[in-house]
């Protein structure tokens, strides 16, 4: 019997039905009365023009239009899509450089796709038409796609704010020589380190612009109400941040910003911040009373929302001829995008991974992030990680390759684990299931036997078995603030009420959060409801990033029930007339006296009584004790317990063709305690389907015009379920509980991304000897190795 | 700007018979665009790739969904037999493998529900799956108009990108296959980024054997030119001579040396020319089972 009764159990997702029916209602499926439609008109023929002028004569007549707007006619507030600056403090903001640098409707095109103006009309045909018949005039500027143009003296400059167009790297007065990392404890630092060690290997990697493409295109409903509030129905993952945000942008208090959360289908990070809530206020505020829709196509979302950070990673680690880790360096030259955005913010974790994951003697990564014409990158999945993981990891396969040292036995050895200091400065792990991962990911693949059949192979196909382990994050602290509130209501029946503002990005959060919260009341999941998504009703959450939900979310949930708890037994002592360490919960919702168990009092009673109090019409006392019950926990995590994972993959690559397919794939994840374990098992698969696209097909490509090539299913390839390895095991490992996440959990949202792209890339040099050093890895890159090699192993 | 929920404005023309048909395609011409299994066209109305005035859509025209083979006449495909409809067909299968592994591998299980064999033909896509398959069995596409019915073979068929031998007034009303000997075989082979799909590189080839030896040979490939393509250069090595290794790998050769593919999105010129050859040996092999 587990010590639990409703945490663990694999009970089916509270929204199941909904969607499965196709009943959900996301906020494209919104339809109100007299509902208008927003048009966003972008700018789809130029990457980089100045709007010389808009007419929008045409535009009005078509029949239906209401509203033409130009930028005068919007707030021209500067603003930032991100909720950094609101999670560090101003002087934090301050040395990283943090700009506003976007409006709603910008005189000048960054990126294509960016917004010039809009359209209001009764029906979105009639929108589309009219946005059609806008004639911009553009004065075309020079289009910049490289870091080594963005950097020339002579290039364009994206904003004033930023001179040499460099919009962020590790500013020196927060990291000396703008490095994050250490130096040894002889006190060298990573570049003079590696003259102390006997084997140096280094490249350049390329890591692609990967796109979240979550299925529900961005949507959004917004209404200027006859109270003067702002009403915005948004899928956002951070509906308080964004409530705050667009509180600040169209300068109103947070009482007339209402912020409704839809069901969001899918997020990955892309609905981090602000997306069109913006523009889809500013409609809504050109039309007082009336609601405004605005459903972006899937084309718009993907050349103007963000995607993941690219560019070039250049890496160098050092060890000595045992193996022992001397040195690792990172350089990373990335492409920001049109807009400022989330700055440094993935470059600094791509980073913070590397310091989080073995044991160098002295290691230092920098980054200079380069305004360009690209969509802006913001967050993805991984947030900067696998970047990280793909070039570390196959430098290690590399480095043990040439000591002819077992590359697991050398993770094994110099991982970081507990005691040592995590991603972040200051913060130690405090648990690693490690270990358990590599011997479950191992074992399931058959590592040993694929590994000798695979020893000596000839023809035309040719398999091969790798490895890759990370570690991540639960929740961004100390980086960022982290912060979650739960208020839990008794309600007259003895069931609770849970408010808080919990994002449930398809993860499953809503169904963990309130299993957490049944099991810590000790009552059936049926007992508890989560009430969440509504600005008027929720505290403050920062909402869904950095794998935070359960683990935040989680023990703020479990401080709440133990508050609640403690009144119940409070009022329980009190009508029994018996002091609070005499009673104790007992089955079945009764509260007992620990020495005479026919002293006793139902909760379902205390409830009743609190709400319909009435006066003993005999004795004329109150009956039980007046006051609807409340407990409210406001909880600050100072800790981020990173989970650990590991991942064995086995790939076929046809060496004519360069064709790689992945025939299985094990990844174990250092969970800590599974909450909902099928949701669990729903992460580990959905982000082994995107860390193999990451490394095997996916990356948004750009003519020499700045113009994206593959907006669309047709061209974007990411894996289709067809496309999956036949094998593909997830491994939840339950070793290691860990003493800070609510019950033992940690985190699993982003992390299953990283495993497959560092052990399908090792998999790869095991079968044919080469390291592809550019992702993803295509077939024309793997044949153009093989070419560039003279043949393989 | 494409859109990919709002059509543009067209009428659609439902005729309900051939005769029907060709009259609007002679009233109309380059202003109606014609719609059968729709796989292509609304996608191509939706990214305003076409712009017509008039639809004729042919989907109210009873009979035209039919699939029939005899040893005389061969194989003939009617313009709104299916891509699922072909890969259901037994005969198909076992006589017109090439044709047969193309249909099969035609998008997606959804895509071919709905899309035509006449259809991915007359689309001409140089990585159309069926046009390389059928360039490499033979065969010819009939059209219709109101001055009666013509045959036009399908090495004539495929012009130039999007251009084929098909004038504004006609409506391609079914596709015929010549009827295939016992010693022959052929096989369709394709490279995609992902299973579902549009090929990078694709090559088809019929062969009429004797024993190891080739007696005659059609050889296609697709996405390398901006049709599909014969590669007669490979058929005139093969075609009356043994086949073995050695041959195998100077035809690879040939191909690569033939084909003239281009860089796009999907591929790269130097590979789609090297793989080329891989492919074309890969898929002889397939249709001599080697």
């Amino acid at each position: 019997m587990s010590e639990y009764s409703v945490i663990g159990q694999r009970i089916p997702k509270l929204d199941a039905r909904e969607k499965v029916t196709g009943r959900c209602k996301y906020a494209g499926d919104m339809r109100m009365e007299g509902m208008l439609y927003g048009k966003l008109v972008r700018c789809w023929d130029y990457a980089h023009a100045e709007v010389v002028k808009i007419d929008f004569s045409e535009a009005r007549k078509v029949p239906g239009v209401v509203k033409c707007l130009g930028p005068k006619d919007v707030t021209r507030k500067n603003y930032n899509t991100t909720i950094m600056k609101l999670l560090v403090p101003a002087v934090f903001s301050d040395v990283f450089g943090e700009i506003a640098d976007l409006n709603i409707f910008n005189a000048r095109v960054k990126h294509q796709g960016d917004v010039v103006c809009g359209i209001i009309a009764k029906t979105e045909k009639a929108a589309e038409r009219a946005a059609e018949k806008v004639k911009i005039e553009y004065k075309p500027l020079p289009v910049i796609m490289t870091a080594e143009e963005s950097k020339k003296k002579n290039a364009i400059q994206f904003t004033p704010l930023k001179p040499g167009n460099l919009a962020a790297n590790f500013p020196d007065s927060f990291f000396p020589n703008n490095e994050y990392g250490w130096n040894a404890e002889d006190g060298k630092t990573v570049h003079q380190k590696f003259k102390d060690a006997d084997l140096v290997v280094e490249d350049t990697f390329y890591v692609p612009r990967q796109k979240q493409v979550q299925m529900e295109n961005h949507a959004y409903v917004a209404l200027y109400d006859d109270r003067g509030r702002l009403n915005c129905w948004t899928s956002t993952q951070m509906p308080k941040l964004v409530q705050n945000l667009i509180g600040e942008l169209f300068e109103l208090p947070l009482t007339r910003v209402r912020l409704v959360q839809t069901p969001i289908g899918g997020g990955f990070g892309c609905r981090l911040g602000m997306i069109a809530e913006p523009h889809a206020c500013a409609m809504a505020m050109a039309v007082p009373g009336i609601p405004v829709k605005i459903e972006y196509l899937r084309e718009e979302d993907w050349v103007a929302s963000e995607s993941r950070a690219s560019g070039h990673f250049y890496v160098k680690a050092g060890f000595k001829k045992d193996g022992t880790p001397v040195a690792c360096y990172g350089d990373y030259q990335v492409l920001k995008g049109g807009y400022y955005t989330h700055g440094s913010g993935p470059p600094f974790c791509t980073a913070a991974f590397m310091h989080g994951m073995y044991k160098w003697q002295a290691m230092g990564c920098k980054a200079d992030i380069w305004f360009n014409n690209m969509v802006p990158f913001g967050a993805y999945r991984g947030y900067g990680n696998p970047e990280n993981t793909f070039g570390v990891e196959q430098l290690v396969d590399r480095a043990c390759n040439k000591l002819g040292i077992d590359p697991i036995g050398w993770r094994k050895k110099w991982a970081k684990g507990i005691g040592d200091e995590s991603w972040l400065k200051g913060v130690n792990f405090v648990s690693s299931g490690l270990d358990d991962c590599v011997k479950e990911a191992k074992k399931k693949i058959g590592w040993d036997k694929k590994k000798k059949q695979y020893a000596n192979q000839k023809g035309v196909k040719r398999r091969g078995v790798g490895i890759g382990i990370m570690q991540h994050t639960s929740g961004a602290w100390p980086m960022l603030l982290e912060h979650s509130n739960v208020i839990m209501r008794l309600n007259e029946d003895c069931t609770v009420e849970i408010m808080a503002s919990v994002s449930d990005l398809g993860t499953g959060a809503h169904t963990a959060v309130t299993q957490m919260a049944a099991e810590a009341l000790g009552w059936p999941i049926d007992d508890v409801h989560l009430k969440c998504c509504d600005s008027d009703v929720n505290g403050f959450d920062i909402g869904a990033h950095a794998s935070r939900t359960i683990y935040c979310v989680g023990r703020a949930v479990m401080q709440t029930a133990a508050d609640l708890k403690k009144q119940l037994l409070e009022r329980a002592a009190q009508n029994l007339q018996l002091k609070l360490e005499d009673v104790e919960f007992a089955e079945d919702k009764e509260i007992v006296c620990t020495w005479d168990s026919s002293k006793r009092i139902n909760c379902r009673t205390i409830a009743e009584q609190s709400i319909y109090s009435f006066d003993d019409p005999a004795t004329g006392k109150t009956i039980g004790i007046p006051g609807q019950m409340v407990a409210h926990y406001s909880d600050f995590v100072k800790h981020c317990s990173p989970p650990f994972a590991a991942c064995c993959a086995e790939v076929e690559v046809d060496i004519e063709t360069g064709e790689v397919k992945v025939l299985c794939l094990s990844n174990a994840h250092d969970i800590g305690k599974a909450i909902h374990p099928p949701s669990v098992e729903g992460q580990l698969e959905g982000g082994a389907h995107q860390g193999l696209g990451y490394i095997l097909s996916e990356d948004i490509y750009y003519d020499d015009k700045g113009l994206c090539l593959n907006n669309d299913f047709t061209d974007y390839k990411m894996f289709g379920a067809s496309d999956m390895p036949a094998e593909n095991y997830v491994t939840l490992v339950e070793s290691a509980p860990d003493d800070i996440g609510p019950f033992g959990a940690k985190s699993c949202g982003e992390s299953a991304l990283m495993g497959p792209i560092g052990s399908v890339a090792n998999a790869i040099y095991d079968a044919i000897g080469i390291q592809i050093t550019d992702a993803p890895v295509t077939p024309e890159r793997v044949l153009a190795a093989i070419k560039k090699n003279g043949g393989v192993k | 700007m494409s859109n990919s929920r709002i059509l543009p404005e067209f009428e659609l023309l439902a005729p309900k018979t051939m005769s029907e048909a060709v009259d609007m395609a002679a009233r109309y011409g380059d202003r109606a665009t014609v719609l059968a299994g729709g796989t292509d066209v609304i996608i191509m109305l939706e990214k305003n790739a076409v712009k017509p005035e008039y639809v004729i859509a042919l989907g109210e025209i009873p009979d035209l969904d039919y699939i029939t083979y005899s040893k005389a006449d061969g194989l003939t495909i009617g313009a709104l037999a299916t891509a699922y409809q072909l890969v259901q067909d037994k005969k198909v299968k076992k006589k017109y493998p090439a044709l047969w592994q193309a249909a099969a591998s035609l998008g997606s299980p959804q895509i071919r529900n709905a899309a035509t064999i006449v259809g991915n033909i007359l689309r001409a896509s140089p990585s159309g799956d069926c046009c390389c398959a059928m360039l490499a069995l033979g065969g010819s596409v009939v059209l219709e108009s109101t001055s009666g019915r013509r045959e036009v073979s399908i090495d004539d068929f495929f012009i130039d990108y999007g251009k084929i031998e098909r004038r504004e007034d006609e409506i391609a009303v079914e596709l015929k296959l010549p009827p295939v000997e016992d010693a022959s075989t052929s096989a369709f082979l394709r490279m995609t980024r992902m299973t579902f799909d549009l090929s990078k590189v694709s090559a088809a080839v019929s062969l009429q054997m004797s024993g190891k030896k080739c007696k005659a040979v059609r050889m296609a490939m697709g996405a390398v030119a901006p049709t599909a393509i014969r590669i007669k250069k490979a058929e005139t090595m093969l075609e009356g001579v043994t086949i073995t290794e050695k041959l195998l790998s100077d035809v690879a050769a040939t191909v690569s040396r033939q084909v003239k593919p281009i860089d796009d999105v999907r591929s790269t010129a130097d590979y789609r020319r090297e793989v080329s050859g891989v492919l074309a040996k890969r898929v002889i092999k397939a249709a001599c089972n080697v």
